[in-house]
């Protein structure tokens, strides 16, 4: 038989990755939930800081590292540079994870947040040479999921740099700056540069082949690129000679404009699809890009209030901040995840089945009703927390984050059903 | 897109070929492989015992490829047991949507 190989030593790389993901997902709600007050204070303050980095780092990058050993074959058409490299990358990147939100918290900003720093940047240093010399092995040269990809590998260096600069600088204060001013940028660098880049990429190949559309238009692909990069190093230089200025709205028009064209791509692969029905990760993905839109209408709010000095700048920032971290990101993750690890636990379990006899499919490797249980609180958690967070109502606040411990649990759970799905007997009739 | 040769005297055992492949599905569309416009050529060699199946997949690094082609294999020898199969994994005409097919077309929109 001619025929491409799966690669079976991706499998303990992926799970792990996704299983410490979901981990890190409840300890983050129960950390919220436990800490309410400090969402409606300063965004620099220690427990911030550390529900930030375990939100960012713990959830969204792990999750995103782990289900981009999974995807990169597909997006970029070849096999993993280095297996090796993400095991290294792994095990700095939790060690270092583990230290730094620890003594985030405590706010110890000594050795071990130090080293903890360290070791976080070596783990993304590995996992951009290994992405970096994958993309180079891919003969799609010229596709732009993959500059998207490899540019977001960067802006993430470029992130983990500054955040190193900035630990070392409680302690020795040798930047020339303000620490809240490079904490913008550093917080950018992440946000749009990280993130959004990453996920423009992969949703760009995997949108269109989940939904199958005759008629992607691409072509904003390139438009949404280049505005949104553009608007990043604007943002940044501006920022870092001027601080927010009236020069900021229009960097963020740039940047919006970036975000509204790859929002016309997905809309082009929604109304060209030929595959009707929309299953449920779809749903979450969907209310990903809403609440993403929402992130981004609270941004102006921002740069308004900052203007006038008025505290309201703070409370948009929370808003801009949770909407991006707790409701775009999460979102997309929550949806994701069981369109992309049910697949890869069903080709261990069931690809030697396959043609045989009947084998469940892997949208049944999930449990539906956790599913269900999962969006359902994680939309309740939207319309309490969202609006509580604008009005500053602790009780509506309160009841969001218990809805989105909810929602973190039944992710949990679910992630872990899939995890230990056993193989019944392939004998049996109903198998 | 298969096209049977009514003169050729394997045409009925090809539609049967093209038949049990329906039982093939893409685990992701939860279409069969036939309906998808995956598989382009059926080919029978008597003397050998032998059913060649020309296919391709949606990407070349489909993450459900190596499944979909073992699923021919088994699919075939389970179905027609004194014959081995093989599966040519090809690149050329490359996949589209337009392969699929009316009743593909249907069953994706669910109507």
């Amino acid at each position: 038989m001619n025929s491409i190989k799966q690669d079976g030593l991706l499998y303990p790389i992926v799970i792990v990755h996704y299983l410490l993901a979901a981990s890190c997902f409840t300890v983050l709600a129960a950390m919220l939930f436990f800490s309410v007050d400090t969402l409606s204070g300063h965004y620099f303050q220690p427990k911030l800081l550390a529900l930030t980095h375990m939100a960012a780092l713990g959830w969204g990058t792990l999750i995103i590292f782990g289900a981009s050993y999974q995807l990169l074959p597909v997006v970029l058409e070849t096999g993993l540079f280095s297996h090796k490299l993400a095991w290294f990358s792994f095990s700095f990147f939790i060690s270092g994870l583990v230290l730094l939100v620890y003594t985030f918290w405590i706010f110890d900003p000594g050795i071990y947040m130090q080293a903890g720093g360290i070791f976080l940047l070596t783990g993304i240093l590995l996992f951009g040479i290994n992405i970096y010399l994958t993309g180079r092995r891919s003969k799609k040269k010229d596709a732009i999921e993959q500059e998207f990809i490899l540019t977001a590998c960067i802006w993430l260096l470029c992130t983990a740099i500054l955040g190193v600069l900035l630990i070392f600088n409680f302690r020795y204060a040798f930047l020339p700056k303000d620490h809240l001013q490079f904490l913008k940028l550093h917080a950018h660098m992440g946000i749009a540069g990280w993130f959004l880049l990453l996920t423009i990429g992969v949703s760009a190949k995997l949108l269109p082949m989940f939904l199958v559309s005759s008629k992607p238009a691409r072509k904003f692909l390139n438009l949404s690129y280049y505005l949104i990069n553009g608007a990043l190093i604007l943002f940044l230089l501006d920022t870092y000679r001027y601080g927010i200025n009236i020069k900021t709205y229009f960097i963020l028009l740039a940047g919006a404009a970036g975000i509204v064209s790859y929002l016309i791509f997905v809309r082009s692969c929604f109304t060209s699809r030929i595959r009707k029905a929309v299953d449920p990760p779809i749903l979450n993905t969907m209310l990903a890009f809403v609440l993403l839109a929402a992130g981004l209408i609270a941004a102006p709010f921002i740069i308004f209030y900052h203007l006038k000095n008025d505290a309201l700048a703070l409370r948009f920032t929370a808003l801009y901040g949770t909407l991006l971290f707790m409701g775009w990101l999460s979102a997309l993750i929550l949806g994701q995840t069981f369109k992309t690890l049910p697949f890869i636990v069903w080709v261990k379990r069931y690809q030697h089945l396959a043609g045989k006899l009947k084998t469940p499919l892997p949208a049944d490797l999930y449990k539906k009703t956790l599913l269900k249980v999962q969006s359902g609180a994680f939309v309740v958690f939207c319309l309490m927390f969202f609006p509580g967070l604008i009005a500053a109502s602790p009780f509506f606040i309160k009841l969001g984050l218990l809805a989105f411990l909810i929602a973190a649990w039944g992710y949990f759970f679910n992630v872990l059903s899939v995890v230990l799905h056993k193989v019944k007997n392939p004998d049996h009739d109903k198998l | 897109m298969i096209n049977f040769d009514i003169t050729d005297q394997h045409s009925f055992f090809k539609l049967e070929v093209v038949e049990a492949l329906r039982q093939v599905i893409d685990p992701e569309l939860q279409i069969n492989i036939i309906d998808l416009g995956l598989v382009y050529a059926v080919e029978i060699k008597e003397a050998e015992k032998q059913i060649l199946v020309e296919m391709t997949l949606s990407s070349p690094y489909c993450p459900m490829g190596e499944s979909i082609l073992l699923a021919v294999k088994n699919c075939l020898e389970l179905n027609f047991k004194d014959f081995s199969a093989q599966v040519e994994l090809v690149w050329e005409p490359l996949w589209s949507y337009d392969k699929i097919t009316e009743e593909g077309k249907r069953l994706l929109s669910g109507s």
